[in-house]
């Protein structure tokens, strides 16, 4: 495959191989972007009206909505209480989900669906009662309540628990190694196993830690100016 | 009281009300009316169930026995969001939408209530906001405004549903001295304005100058209800002369 990346002088032949391979590593970097990018969204997607879903399922007065939410927790807890090696493997080899892709953020997005759900349920929990209380005094419903008033307070306190949350699926998505699809990590296995290049181990492992750590590094910030774009003037209280 | 004709249903009837939480009774069969344009004031001892009784006349709380009505029309058979709609509140802590600014803590009800398109919202919002003199707070957010600010926007935000009664739960009770009196003043406003408003508070001020009727709770029993004349000069129970003298002694400066 033609790669477009120079290869500096005077390197040493590890380094010249990582280089040469730069491009190959690149595609991985894209997966690896990717999957992050998706099992974040299914578990936004799931985590929010779950976080949702346990707070109020609790309280509501009809019998299937509460049903609604406890199902929502048991399967939180399992999810939570599983190694994610073992959700991952579930996935593509036991549920024959495919390509490895699809199976990886179903994986990767389920548990961190169940981990966003305790994010926006604790954050939900805090926004004072008086906010709800307040609402339906004008006469909005619940559900007009919580879209209207209650969310767009807890959506903003989440902020750093989703900064934490993405960095770990960031990281965790290295876990598809074990399915082997083409990630980063998995790329790099592919280059040091090939045969004569053993001795590059180092010098990839090294790259691909910058990596991780590069894009940690810029997604914490990002998130961080998030935080402060939609923080409230003068604070929040109430 | 003001009725205009005997046949007129009360604006609010309240008969024979009960509530406990638990074991413990709560109200223990209050009744009383308020006719239109009346401004009643509640007092009572803490945990005599005055924020209860407001709470289940926007059934905020359910209550297991009696019957309140609005209008005649018993509350149990409205609609509940169309029954807060017509019940404003206000609330001793503000309870403002802490992510919203003044001006859109006034439209959200408006909008999503009342159907109102934006345009009509900001503007009627507006409108209240200078109401309670605080126009040029409009684009402020709670945590940019005074406690007497946020309460006015407060009471902003419950005029503009156009309601038919007006409840406030000890609306000066979480503000410093000096905010008491502004936020008395548009209390006194609305009430000379004809709003028909049920008060919990305990400015005695305010009470004996702008109330038709002051009702004494106690054990969640109604011990005495007329006017304030009737109740500072010739209390009918022992109880409410000396309840009355001790908060007259604590809280009757003339902040309004
Ligand atoms: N949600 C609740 N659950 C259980 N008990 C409650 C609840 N709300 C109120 N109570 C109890 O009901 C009684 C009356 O409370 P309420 O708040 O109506 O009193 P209050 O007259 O408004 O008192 P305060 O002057 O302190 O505001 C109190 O004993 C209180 O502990
Ligand atoms: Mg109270």
């Amino acid at each position: 495959m033609p790669c477009p990346v120079p290869v500096p002088g005077g390197l040493s032949a590890d380094w010249r191989y990582v280089f040469e391979n730069a491009c190959y590593l690149g595609d991985g970097l894209a997966v690896t972007l990717a999957l992050t990018a998706a099992s974040l969204v299914v578990g936004f997607a799931a985590g929010l009206p779950a976080g949702v879903a346990e707070v109020y399922g609790r309280q509501s007065d009809s019998a299937p909505v509460r049903w609604v939410g406890r199902a929502v927790r048991n399967a939180g807890v399992v999810l939570r209480g599983t190694p994610i090696v073992v959700i991952i493997m579930l996935a593509y080899f036991s549920f024959g989900i495919s390509p490895a892709f699809l199976a990886a953020t179903a994986a990767l997005g389920f548990r961190s669906a169940a981990y966003q759900t305790q994010i926006f349920r604790g954050a939900i929990e805090s926004v004072g009662a008086g906010q709800m209380e307040a609402a339906r005094s004008v006469g909005m419903s619940k559900y007009q309540s919580i879209r209207h008033v209650v969310l767009p307070q807890a959506l903003r306190r989440s902020v750093p628990g989703f900064q934490n949350e993405v960095t770990i699926v960031l990281k965790d998505t290295s876990i598809a190694f074990a399915i082997g699809l083409a990630e980063l990590l998995t790329k790099s296995y592919d280059l040091f196993q090939s045969v004569g290049h053993t001795t590059a181990i180092f010098e990839l492992i090294l790259v691909v830690s910058a990596a991780y750590f590069v894009l940690t590094f810029a997604a914490n910030r990002s998130l961080e100016a998030l935080n402060e774009a939609v923080s409230v003037p003068g604070g929040e209280r109430g | 009281m003001s009725s205009e004709s005997p046949s007129d249903p009360p604006l609010l009837r309240v008969e024979d009300l009960y509530k406990r939480y638990g074991d413990e009774e709560v109200l223990n069969g209050v009744s009383f009316d308020m006719d239109a344009q009346d401004v009643q004031v509640l007092v009572g001892p803490s945990g005599s169930g005055k924020s209860t009784l407001l709470r289940c006349v926007n059934r905020l709380t359910e209550f297991e026995g009696g019957r309140i009505a609005l209008d005649g029309t018993p509350t149990d058979e409205m609609d509940e969001n169309d029954l807060r709609r017509q019940v404003g509140m206000v609330f001793q802590d503000f309870n403002l939408f802490a992510h919203l600014t003044a001006k859109r803590n006034v439209m959200l009800g408006l909008r999503r209530v009342r159907g109102h398109s934006k345009e009509e919202a900001e503007a009627r919002a507006l409108e209240e906001l200078e109401q309670v003199g605080l126009g040029d707070q409009a684009d402020s957010y709670p945590a940019e405004l005074s406690g007497g600010q946020q309460q006015r926007v407060g009471i902003a935000r419950a005029l503009a549903m156009d309601p038919k009664l007006m409840l406030f739960d000890e609306p000066t009770s979480a503000l410093d001295p000096e905010l008491i009196g502004e936020v008395l003043g548009v209390m006194r406003d609305l009430a000379d304005q004809g709003m028909t408003m049920l008060c919990v508070t305990h400015e005695m001020g305010f009470a004996r100058q702008v109330a038709t009727d002051i009702m004494f709770l106690e054990g969640g029993h109604l011990v005495e209800h007329g006017p304030p004349e009737q109740l500072f000069e010739n209390p009918r129970h022992e109880r409410t002369a000396q309840f009355l003298d001790r908060l007259t002694s604590l809280h009757g400066g003339d902040h309004g």
